[in-house]
């Protein structure tokens, strides 16, 4: 399916769901949700990313009306679950944390641990996640919205409410700090 | 393996983190999940449970009289700004019905089933105990003797989180319009940017300033009134106006109250300044 295909899609279903019809939202909300419950979880503990993502859903359909045609509707969306998560962030207070984890390391990878960019090992992953959780807040996210979610750099402007320009100097800044975070790891190691 | 991260340029970094993402533990949306319905399916049912949820196309036939009778009364509305009918939050509207006004004032005979409240469109029924994280700030309960705790709570996430805290009628606490509820404490952000509550005062309602301790306030009394918000770009939850007998609106100048009652105005005020 194409991107066009997709978009002529997503306003198709828009038109339908600004028309109070529940189903059509229902299959935008499914196509998005998992995107956009990654997005709640870089942000918000894991406990609330659940109820951030469709609290953040309702008000999306409760703001189709404001969405403006034509322009791409993830971004929109997942900035509205930025904000929702951020907002649950903000009442959890940093005592329950942001612990991304890794999932269990497979006992066979399909590729062999290679060059950097590569299957990482088990244990790497560890320790970059570590690293990528120590950040604060606005270094993790945007680190978290262009490589975890892969989101365009246009993309993550919109999600995260920053000028495109601001992303990618904070992008370039995070990276360092995340360096510094893995340098202290790899000092307190040896 | 963590020095030689240390050592990757920015591009072979970024490619870590991408490659890391595979490795993720993320937490499942439920289609995938075996323990119950995916967000998509549970968003479609809270929609459907929630009438004031619909998500409306600008200038429904239905909806442009409605939105006519309004714009007509922004000049209204100005001059009540001007002479300082608003609070953070609020505006307040005067001038002749939209709607036609309800056919009685008297409690009708039949009281719904379910917690009190439940029909009137509050948002979601949640617990005191979650109250506070439910609604993403501390909600205070008026400590008046009169009330004791709620019957039930309600946050309505479409509304700014807004709060619902609703008595059941009791013979010291006589019923509102609506037969089952004998008193509602609402309370939202008063400093939302992108919508306002509005009050539509009918022609036959009172409207007086009143000090709420050391708070600006307004009593509604006479005839019933409508209460409605509107959304940015004039999106008007209609769904949501409903009639509505005496009240008491504050502000504390962040958050903005109301409390709906059948009780006297004096007895309002205290209750409103239990919550300081």
């Amino acid at each position: 399916m194409s991107w066009r295909a997709v978009h002529i899609e997503d306003a198709d279903l828009i038109t339908r769901a600004r028309a109070g019809d529940v189903a059509a939202y229902e299959g935008i909300v499914r196509r998005y949700q998992d995107v956009a419950l990654r997005t709640a979880y870089l942000v918000c503990p894991e406990t609330d990313a659940d109820d951030a993502v469709q609290d953040a859903f309702l008000k999306a359909f409760a703001a189709l009306p404001r969405f403006r045609d034509g322009s791409p509707l993830r971004p929109w969306l997942l900035r509205i679950v930025a904000n929702e998560a951020r907002n649950r962030r903000r009442s959890a207070g940093r005592r329950q944390g942001l612990a991304m984890r890794a999932a269990d390391a497979d006992p066979s990878p399909a590729v062999d641990p290679g060059p950097e960019g590569a299957v990482m090992a088990a244990e790497t992953r560890s320790e970059l996640l570590a690293a990528l959780g120590s950040l604060r807040d606005e270094d993790r996210e945007v680190l978290g919205a262009r490589f975890l979610l892969d989101l365009s750099e246009a993309e993550t402007a919109e999600t995260l409410g920053l000028p495109r320009g601001t992303v990618k100097s904070r992008t370039s800044r995070a990276l360092g700090r995340l360096r510094e975070a893995l340098a202290a790891t790899a000092g307190a190691d040896r | 393996m963590t020095d030689r991260l240390v050592r990757l340029d920015d591009d072979a970094l970024g490619a870590a983190l991408r490659d890391l993402a595979t490795a993720v533990d993320w937490p499942a949306s439920g289609a995938i999940a075996s323990d119950g319905p995916d967000i998509a399916t549970r968003v479609r049912v809270r929609l459907q449970d929630a009438p004031v949820a619909r998500a409306r196309a600008p200038w429904r036939p239905a909806r442009r009289a409605i939105i006519l009778a309004l714009a007509a009364l922004l000049a209204l509305a100005a001059v009540a700004g001007a002479v300082g009918l608003g609070l953070p939050g609020l505006r307040i509207f005067q001038g002749g019905s939209p709607v036609s006004p309800p056919p009685t004032l008297a409690p009708s005979a039949s009281i719904p089933t379910g917690p009190p409240g439940s029909t009137l469109g509050l948002g979601r029924l949640t617990t005191l105990a979650d109250l506070d994280a439910a609604a993403g700030r501390q909600i205070t309960l008026p400590s008046d003797p009169l009330l004791g705790p709620p019957d039930a709570a309600y946050v309505d996430p479409l509304k700014g989180d807004q709060v619902a805290l609703v008595w059941a009628p009791r013979p010291d606490l006589p019923p509102t319009l609506d037969p089952g509820v004998g008193l509602v404490l609402m309370s939202f952000d008063g400093l939302i940017e992108d919508e306002y509550f509005g009050k539509f005062i009918d022609s036959g309602a009172v409207l007086e300033p009143a000090d709420v301790g050391s708070m600006d306030g307004y009593w509604f009394s006479g005839a019933p009134h409508i209460f409605f918000y509107e959304g940015n770009g004039g999106g008007f939850v209609d769904d949501d106006r409903r009639w509505v007998g005496q009240a008491l609106v504050w502000s504390d100048g962040t958050t903005t109250y109301r409390i709906e009652t059948s009780l006297p105005e004096a007895d309002a005020i205290r209750i409103a300044t239990s919550l300081e």
